[in-house]
């Protein structure tokens, strides 16, 4: 017996591929998970000066969204928690911040994808438990776990790009 | 090549080991097939006394001995063809549990082959004309069969028949009909009735048989947009008849309504494949290229025939090239064609049960390779196919070879879908969509973007609407077939 490594789905003996999701159960060049370090990656950030926070909507908004693949810039203010998805028909769940008019759904957003929180002095942010995974500077996030995000930082939900630009106190 | 001695092994298509009996049913064989009344071709005549001298011979115990001790021992280099077959792993482990191996199998023609000429054709197309043909589908399908019919050679048996609940012969097979007269019948088809594909078949492997003869391509091709309705058994016993006599059967499917599954049965009967035409002005180019890859046929049918071994079970097959297909696993196996260009390749799967490992080694394979090539009137003798492996405590450290790696990487998504189509048919939509969600994983590894997103897509379908969309299955099904095709073929550059 062969147990996938990826699935874990019992393959018969002298199996090259797993029968259940197709994993490469054998041979030199199997795949395996590799750590890439971030630190080259965080170099490589288009750089963001403060200046480049200018909130639009009014003085109280503590942060922004910028898109990076439509350029807009989403404002957040009044509240100091978002949910970010993508509302769909016929679905109950609605998310505070609705990115389906940004190709969310071609960019693998769930609907109720990632939550954005501002606590006190920090900004923190957390996946919901979405199908792509919330992405800080590519480092994939684990879900329902707080992580703080600084100003420039880029968040990926599934593919979808979104600069987060942050006033700092 | 030939040696100044009749083999009569080869004339009567049979192994040196064949018992009394395989002589005697090979020899009503090829007598029902050359016999003066039927045959045409020249040589056949001489052919037909051979094989009578060769079963006068053979079928004498005392006369079969003395023959038997004047031939030269068996070579496998005496044929026109060549073979290979390679495994994934050099042993077996001994083991409680059952164990897989996979087998690669190439049938190419040696050195050569272009210089024997090109087999001339005998084939019908069968045509739907049923009322859901009407319009641009029926007028693709005149048009293409205009261009066939222009592009004949003068040595070609052409027939066309059209069906829907009863069925027409729109051209009766003949060689060197008028081209203008031929095209006139063509253009006066008119769509009505629903598809009976039984009546249409039944007509034309009659028009096929007219002109039945070994040193051509015989071959139906098939085309249709409909499901058939209660007669399938009868059309995969009419397949396994023309099975029989060497006619191979193409289906074409227009469109999202056919059964793709019945027509894959059908012509993998036959080793002949099926093929999806997805829009209607793609008719003209399958026709023509299924017109083309016929007129290179080599060898029409590869037939493995064997004998199934305790424990050991055949468990899949599957024809990478030179036309990706299903294998029906039966005895005999019809592998498929062999093309002039392409060698024929097929993949197989073992199982070898925990009981058979108890011996230090144990026949995988015993059978014989039985291949008629079109263009040659001289059979060719069955290639022996016997593989034993030994049975080791441990497995093998060597790497499986990379062919078999790489023909199997492809298979895998092939065989994902297939499960995908087994679960969807059971109600499990979830799971069925989960396999697909995986087989995207892997199509975009592979760089197959736009595949991949059309997987996504049925797999919400079936995830929310529990439907596949209109044509969806079939779709991903004859595109990740296609995958395969591309597979080994950059391999072998």
């Amino acid at each position: 017996m062969i147990i996938c490594p990826n699935c874990k789905h019992d393959n018969m003996s002298g199996a090259m591929f797993c029968v259940e999701c197709g994993a490469q159960l054998l041979g030199e060049d199997a795949l395996t998970t590799q750590n890439i370090s971030t630190d080259e990656f965080r170099k490589a950030l288009p750089k963001v000066d403060q200046d480049m926070y200018v909130p639009f909507d009014g003085r109280d908004a503590w942060g922004s969204l910028h898109l990076l693949d439509t350029g807009q810039v989403l404002p957040l203010s009044s509240r100091n928690e978002f949910t970010l998805g993508r509302i769909s028909e016929g679905q109950p769940i609605m998310p505070d911040v609705d990115l389906s008019p940004y190709q969310a759904y071609a960019g693998g957003v769930s609907r109720l994808h990632a939550v954005i929180k501002q606590d006190g002095g920090r900004v923190v942010l957390m996946d919901l438990g979405s199908a792509n995974g919330t992405y800080i500077n590519g480092k994939r996030l684990q879900p329902n776990v707080e992580q703080i995000i600084n100003h420039g930082d880029i968040v990926a939900l599934g593919k979808l790009k979104i600069q987060v630009l942050l006033k700092i106190a | 090549m030939l040696s100044n001695k009749p083999d009569y092994y080869a004339l009567l298509g049979i192994l040196r080991d064949a018992t009394p009996e395989e002589i005697k049913r090979a020899y009503f064989d090829a007598a029902q097939k050359l016999h003066p009344d039927k045959n045409v071709a020249p040589g056949e005549t001489e052919i037909f006394l051979g094989v009578q001298q060769a079963y006068e011979v053979l079928s004498n115990p005392k006369r079969r001995s003395l023959y038997d001790a004047t031939l030269p021992p068996e070579l496998e280099t005496n044929s026109a063809v060549k073979y290979e077959l390679i495994f994934s792993r050099p042993n077996l482990v001994r083991l409680a549990e059952p164990q897989l191996v996979y087998g690669l199998l190439e049938v190419g023609s040696r050195e050569g082959a272009d210089k024997i000429p090109a087999p001339p054709l005998n084939v019908c197309l069968v045509l739907d004309r049923s009322t859901s043909m009407h319009g641009d589908k029926l007028d693709m399908v005149k048009s293409a069969a205009v261009q066939l019919i222009r592009s004949l050679r003068p040595q070609d048996v052409f027939s066309v028949v059209a069906f829907s609940d009863t069925a027409e012969v729109i051209i009766p097979a003949a060689i060197n009909w008028e081209t203008n007269k031929r095209e006139a019948l063509i253009q006066f088809m008119q769509s009505s009735g629903s598809t009976e594909l039984y009546q249409g078949l039944d007509a034309g492997l009659q028009e096929v048989r007219r002109s039945l003869n070994p040193s051509r391509v015989n071959h139906i091709i098939l085309l249709t947009d409909g499901h058939t309705y209660g007669d399938e058994q009868a059309c995969l016993e009419l397949a396994e008849g023309a099975a029989r006599q060497n006619i191979g059967i193409t289906g074409l499917g227009v469109g999202a309504e056919w059964n793709d599954i019945f027509l894959d049965a059908l012509a993998s009967r036959t080793g002949g494949s099926s093929a999806y035409i997805s829009k209607p002005k793609d008719i003209q180019r399958i026709l023509v290229d299924k017109f083309n890859a016929l007129i290179s046929t080599f060898a029409d049918d590869v037939i493995l025939e064997y004998r199934e071994q305790e424990n050991v079970k055949i468990n899949y097959a599957f024809r990478l090239q030179p036309e990706g297909g299903t294998v029906e696993v039966e005895d005999p196996i019809h592998l498929g064609p062999v093309s002039r260009e392409l060698p024929l390749i097929v993949l197989l799967e073992f199982v070898i049960d925990p009981a058979a490992l108890e011996q230090a080694s144990i026949m995988l394979l015993d059978g014989a390779l039985k291949i008629s090539v079109a263009a040659l009137p001289a059979p060719i003798a069955p290639i022996r196919l016997r593989v034993m492996r030994e049975v080791h405590e441990t497995p093998s450290s060597d790497p499986p070879p990379t062919k078999i790696l790489t023909a199997l990487s492809r298979l895998t998504l092939y065989r994902m879908q297939e499960r995908a189509r087994v679960a969807a048919d059971g109600g499990e939509y979830s799971s069925a969509s989960r396999h697909l969600q995986n087989l995207a994983t892997h199509l975009l590894s592979q760089g197959e973007n736009s595949l991949a997103k059309s997987v996504l897509l049925e797999a919400d379908s079936l995830e929310r609407m529990h439907a596949w969309t209109a044509s969806g299955n079939k779709d991903i099904k004859y595109n990740t077939r296609a995958l395969l095709l591309s597979g080994p073929k950059e391999q072998a550059r």
